[in-house]
């Protein structure tokens, strides 16, 4: 592990993102944004506060997903993918710096969230660090799924409406915005091929909205460990 | 040194983009030259450990590509061909990245990239989004990374396309001020020739010559080439233009016949083993 390496280059390409093309910053804020204000008008305010609890997660798994289109256009357009391959840095270094990068774009989304939990009385600071933990999760396990479509590619064409696609239909048909409890459990467990369902279905659980399920835990940690093990694969670090 | 044995690269059933090739290179500076899908790029990528062989493999200083591949890394700097710059970053912040993904600490980075933007004259550009720079300049910031890098062992596919003659010197001279060993590809013939102390030409996947530039120039026994447009007598014809090798004695006569007349260069090993450069 080159740390150093992988802090300085997710802050980089994180923070600088952020400072230097603030129309990203925007557009990955509109839709969860958009969400929460369509929630909050046909439901009354009722659901307001399960809109805001997925909001981070919304973020968080859109800015994730949209990493396929830099892992892709690094590896196969301007070939930095490459220019690290033939250095001291390993593959997971590489995917790590990426994900963590995702992490810091989403950073200003988060806070926006938070200070909207804060007012509406969602989120409580001693649940802070359960969020942040499943946030990272999240994160992790979205990360590596982009690194393994980026690495089933062979042209960048298609890359940006795939992860388009992926990205509504892994965070807006998972209960990120209205309660769990809506669905059956059994459409839950099928739901949760896709990782955003049980982070949802944890932070509901962790703000109190709803029933925390511990077997969420497990199906995030299992689906982190074999994503983590396939992006590893699918990365075409050495091809 | 570097030691090529029957490296082989074949990407679908038909498709070989290396044939089994063999060679030893030993000066301090090589060319590769050939052209565009010769193999040139796909020979680089598998001795900077970005491709694996089909078959053969690569020692560079003694150590195997596939066997070692992070002791490799640890002493080659290879620049593709292909690469860019990430747009909204700065040529600074991307040579500091690249520097310690070398293994450079953070301010040991932010110096060493400081010095080669100055050596390439990108110092002023040091902090503007990369976007901004002209593409000669985005292909400088590379060769920056590449000196600052200071490898052993440094590869460098097509360092200087689409440079402007100016840039081009200016690399040139960053370049022969290292003392590393150099492997470089290139269309420019001249290129070779001003920095390289052997060549390597590939064509199809295969060496078809290689050794010091010396040794090949004298193949010709001190010939000179006489071309000409539509001209009757030729060794080889390329398009319309009629070329011939010829003793210097008989220089005045093809003159005579309406023959320009040109000394022996790179160029000549390329078109007597019947390759044409497209540059």
């Amino acid at each position: 592990m080159n740390p150093k390496f992988i802090l300085y280059f997710a802050w980089y390409y994180g923070f600088y993102i952020i400072l230097r093309g603030p129309s990203y910053l925007v557009a990955s804020l509109s839709l969860p944004l958009t969400l929460l204000f369509m929630v909050t008008i046909f439901t009354h305010g009722t659901l307001i506060a399960y809109a805001i609890a997925g909001g981070p997660i919304a973020i968080v798994a859109a800015n994730s997903i949209n990493g396929a289109a830099d892992a892709a256009f690094f590896r196969i357009q301007i070939r930095i993918q490459d220019l690290f391959v033939a250095t001291r840095i390993t593959s997971q270094d590489y995917m790590f710096a990426l994900s963590l990068s995702y992490l810091v774009f989403s950073l200003p989304g988060i806070a926006l969230y938070a200070v909207l939990g804060a007012y509406f009385k969602v989120f409580m600071l001693s649940s802070a660090l359960q969020i942040i933990a499943v946030l990272v999760l999240l994160t992790l396990t979205i990360s590596n799924l982009s690194f393994i479509i980026a690495g089933l590619l062979k042209h960048i064409r298609n890359v940006w409406g795939i992860t388009a696609i992926l990205s509504i239909i892994m965070t807006v048909l998972p209960p990120t915005f209205y309660p769990y409890t809506f669905l059956p459990q059994g459409v839950i467990y099928i739901l949760s091929i896709s990782p955003v369902t049980p982070a949802a279905v944890l932070i509901q659980g962790i703000v109190g909205l709803e029933p925390f399920q511990v077997s969420m835990i497990f199906i995030l940690l299992i689906e982190t460990v074999i994503l983590t093990f396939l992006g590893r694969k699918f990365i075409r670090w050495r091809e | 040194m570097i030691e090529i044995q029957e490296v082989t690269k074949r990407y679908d059933r038909h498709t070989y983009a290396l044939k089994g090739i063999t060679a030893s290179l030993r000066e301090r500076v090589t060319t590769v030259i050939g052209r565009n899908g010769a193999g040139k790029t796909t020979l680089i990528r598998i001795l900077s450990t970005q491709l694996f062989p089909t078959k053969g493999t690569a020692t560079i200083e003694g150590l195997d590509i596939l066997k070692e591949t992070k002791k490799v890394r640890e002493i080659i700097s290879s620049i593709p061909q292909e690469s860019q710059l990430i747009g909204i970053l700065s040529p600074l912040e991307q040579m500091q990245l690249y520097l310690m993904a070398r293994g450079f600490t953070a301010s040991q980075a932010k110096e060493e990239s400081k010095h080669a933007l100055d050596e390439l004259e990108l110092y002023d550009y040091r902090n503007a989004p990369s976007d901004t720079l002209s593409g000669g300049m985005k292909r400088k910031v590379f060769v920056a990374m590449a000196l600052a890098a200071k490898a052993p062992v440094i590869f460098l596919d097509e360092p200087t396309t689409g440079l402007d003659p100016l840039s081009r010197i200016e690399v040139w001279s960053a370049i022969k001020r290292l003392s590393s060993k150099i492997i470089l590809t290139t269309h420019y013939m001249e290129e070779a020739q001003e920095l390289s102390n052997e060549v390597v030409v590939i064509d199809q996947g295969n060496i078809i010559t290689h050794g010091a530039i010396g040794n090949l120039l004298s193949s010709f026994g001190g010939k000179m080439r006489a071309e000409k447009m539509d001209g009757e007598e030729y060794d080889i014809k390329i398009a319309n233009v009629a070329i011939k090798y010829i003793e210097k004695e008989r220089v005045d006569e093809f003159i005579a016949k309406g023959y320009d007349i040109k000394r022996i260069n790179l160029d000549d090993i390329f078109l007597s083993k019947g390759v044409m450069l497209e540059s």
